[in-house]
């Protein structure tokens, strides 16, 4: 029986643990492409070894949270949902982790003109990620505040989209010094940018819907 | 020959496990909070445990009812209550045995001249219509009151399932007992004047003739829920409303109390000493009690997601089936009189000579072969039981190995 076991206390903090990888895994994000804007490559190596070992760990944590729900039978009629909801944000981290070893191996070059456009592109398309882990905790004890806490994503990704527009447009528009092959590189990186604000919103989809069904 | 009357009885609980033991665990394992297997284990310890400790009160009201007093009269009641009650549990329909024994009941006073205590037949009918009404009250009380723990404390929601789950397992047991206690007299009521054995020391307990009975019938509902109570667990669990964890928890307790209410001679003693009527020690319909809190639930809720079709099948099969077993128990009765030359009735002197000659003659060696009987089976249940906690633990510790094995070679 749960209640003389400690599988729910461990489960619990296993929860916390894996969204605490998760939003940290978004300030690494931020951080280590404001080094790599600065050209600052030591700092950069440090955090993407870090955004490695972050998704590591999550992957880990997710499987051992999938594993704890369905052998101690937790949740059973919610465990599709938020297995489906870890495993939608184990994707954020994973987008991460592949966007700063895009980096690492393509080592895009970026023109001076464009890195505050980069660096703020990373701030909305990482606030959208980081707005969905408060939701994603409030799903588990006051699932009726759920909903509002999704404005934020929502709104993030929407100003993600726009950025990533406007950057693209100053892109191809503007800047006639880039050949086409550099801006098509340039359009790769912003959509791996913008890909982590898109995989937030498809979790805030996911978790909405789920909300609803445990407040009714 | 008298063994293998009281094999109908044991069928009627065999039948009695498989369809109103499930109304206990159906909205857990229904909510898959508790897995079956560990519903059917506690449901049937604690089922035994009610129908020997107190299951005496309600059978003195189905006595009234009619007074089967021919052991042939005791298994064709038994018998035709047990068919009618199979039938319905095939078609997964949650009616009780309750309804089914009574309706026999009804059918044997009508074929042997004796007159139904009308009395008796309203309090009993009185209590199938106050039992879902005050079930569904009870349920929608409880329901309110946990919505409104569960947002006021901030609980996690892992942790309040996992309390939901444990409370569901408790009241679970809780329920049983009393479906036990008030429900083994429709099983064994009916043999309880034909048999008058020793007592049986258990060293720990000492069982008179009716709790043995009642063990043995309690054996018998335990073995219907193991093996045959699935189906109608699955349609109460989901098929008339799908039920929340809490939902669960609440549809569970509602129909405990009230089935605790009906059965506690305590309780009924306790409210006449403060000036209250007595309640009646009537046999309850837990099919009933249970609709009642379910559908109380889904009006509190808004009605809109209670399937009334599924609905309308039960309240037809509740009428039913107390028509079906009597008109069953009138036509097996006609057979055994007639055919068979069994006598279902003891109306003239003669024949209660002749019964009480027969009942002293095998007094000793049916004592005997029930007490060894009983033993058996207990000791049986118990290996059985603690091989399937072992084997699960096992279970549990190879999976933890496997994961522990995966996690080093990832490394």
């Amino acid at each position: 029986m749960p209640v003389f076991t400690r599988t729910t206390k461990k489960l619990i903090i296993k929860l916390d643990d894996f969204f605490d990888n998760v939003d940290l895994s978004l300030l690494v994000f931020r951080e280590a492409l404001k080094a790599y804007l600065n050209k600052d490559m030591p700092s950069f190596t440090r955090h993407l070894q870090k955004a490695d070992s972050l998704e590591k760990n999550a992957d880990r944590l997710q499987r051992e949270i999938e594993n704890d729900m369905i052998t101690h039978s937790i949740l059973p009629q919610h465990r599709g949902d938020v297995i489906q909801l870890i495993e939608q944000i184990d994707e954020i981290i994973d987008g991460v982790k592949s966007t700063l070893y895009e980096f690492d191996i393509e080592i895009p070059e970026i023109p001076q003109k464009l890195s505050n456009s980069f660096i703020n592109l990373a701030e909305v398309s990482a606030s959208a990620g980081e707005e969905l882990l408060p939701a994603a905790r409030a799903y588990f004890k006051t699932p009726f505040t759920v909903r509002e806490k999704l404005l934020k994503v929502y709104y993030f990704e929407s100003e993600t989209d726009k950025v990533a527009y406007d950057l693209k447009k100053l892109i191809f528009h503007e800047m006639p010094e880039l050949d086409l092959a550099h801006k098509a590189h340039l359009r790769y990186i912003i959509h791996h940018i913008e890909k982590i604000s898109d995989l937030a919103q498809k979790a805030a989809d996911l978790l909405s819907g789920m909300a609803i069904k445990i407040v009714i | 020959m008298i063994l293998f009357f009281l094999t109908s009885g044991l069928f009627l609980g065999w039948s009695l496990g498989a369809n109103d033991a499930s109304h206990v665990f159906g909205s857990a394992v229904g909510s898959k909070m508790v897995t079956f297997r560990k519903a059917a284990i506690i449901a049937s310890i604690f089922f035994i445990l009610g129908a020997v400790l107190q299951g005496s009160g309600t059978s003195h009201t189905l006595s009234k009812l009619g007074s089967v007093n021919a052991i042939g009269g005791s298994f064709t009641v038994a018998l035709a209550a047990g068919i009618t009650n199979y039938m319905m549990t095939k078609f997964a329909f949650p009616i009780s045995t309750t309804q089914a024994i009574v309706g026999a009941i009804i059918g044997w006073n009508l074929f042997t001249g004796n007159s139904t205590d009308s009395k008796t037949l309203s309090t009993i009918v009185a209590a199938w219509v106050a039992g879902p009404v005050i079930g569904a009250l009870f349920a929608v009380l409880l329901y309110i009151g946990i919505r409104k723990f569960k947002r006021h404390v901030k609980i996690h929601l892992i942790r309040f399932e996992s309390y939901i789950k444990t409370g569901l397992i408790i009241v679970g047991a809780f329920g049983s007992y009393s479906l036990g206690a008030n429900n083994i007299a429709n099983v064994m009521g009916v043999f309880v004047p034909a048999f008058n054995l020793n007592d049986l020391d258990l060293g720990f307990i000492t069982l008179n003739s009716a709790q043995q009975l009642f063990l043995l019938g309690g054996f018998a509902i335990a073995t219907g829920i193991i093996t045959y109570s699935w189906k109608v667990m699955d349609t109460l669990g989901s098929n008339i409303l799908e039920l929340s964890a809490e939902a669960a928890l609440v549809v569970v307790l509602a129909q405990s109390l009230v089935l605790f209410i009906f059965s506690s001679s305590a309780l009924s003693a306790l409210g006449v000493s403060i000036g209250l009527p007595p309640i009646p020690m009537v046999p309850v319909s837990s099919s009933q009690v249970i609709v009642g809190c379910i559908i109380g639930i889904g009006l509190y809720k808004g009605a809109r997601n209670i399937k009334f079709k599924v609905l309308g099948e039960i309240a037809l099969a509740w009428i039913i089936s107390p028509v079906a077993s009597g008109l069953l128990t009138f036509f097996l009765l006609f057979f055994m009189k007639n055919l068979f030359g069994i006598e279902v009735d003891h109306n003239s002197a003669a024949d209660i000579t002749v019964s009480e000659d027969y009942t002293t003659l095998t007094d000793y060696s049916i004592s005997a072969i029930i007490k060894y009987l009983l033993l058996g089976i207990s000791i049986f249940g118990t290996i059985g039981t603690t091989l399937y906690f072992l084997l699960e633990r096992k279970k549990k510790r190879d999976l933890q190995k496997s994961e522990e094995r995966f996690w080093m070679n990832m490394k």
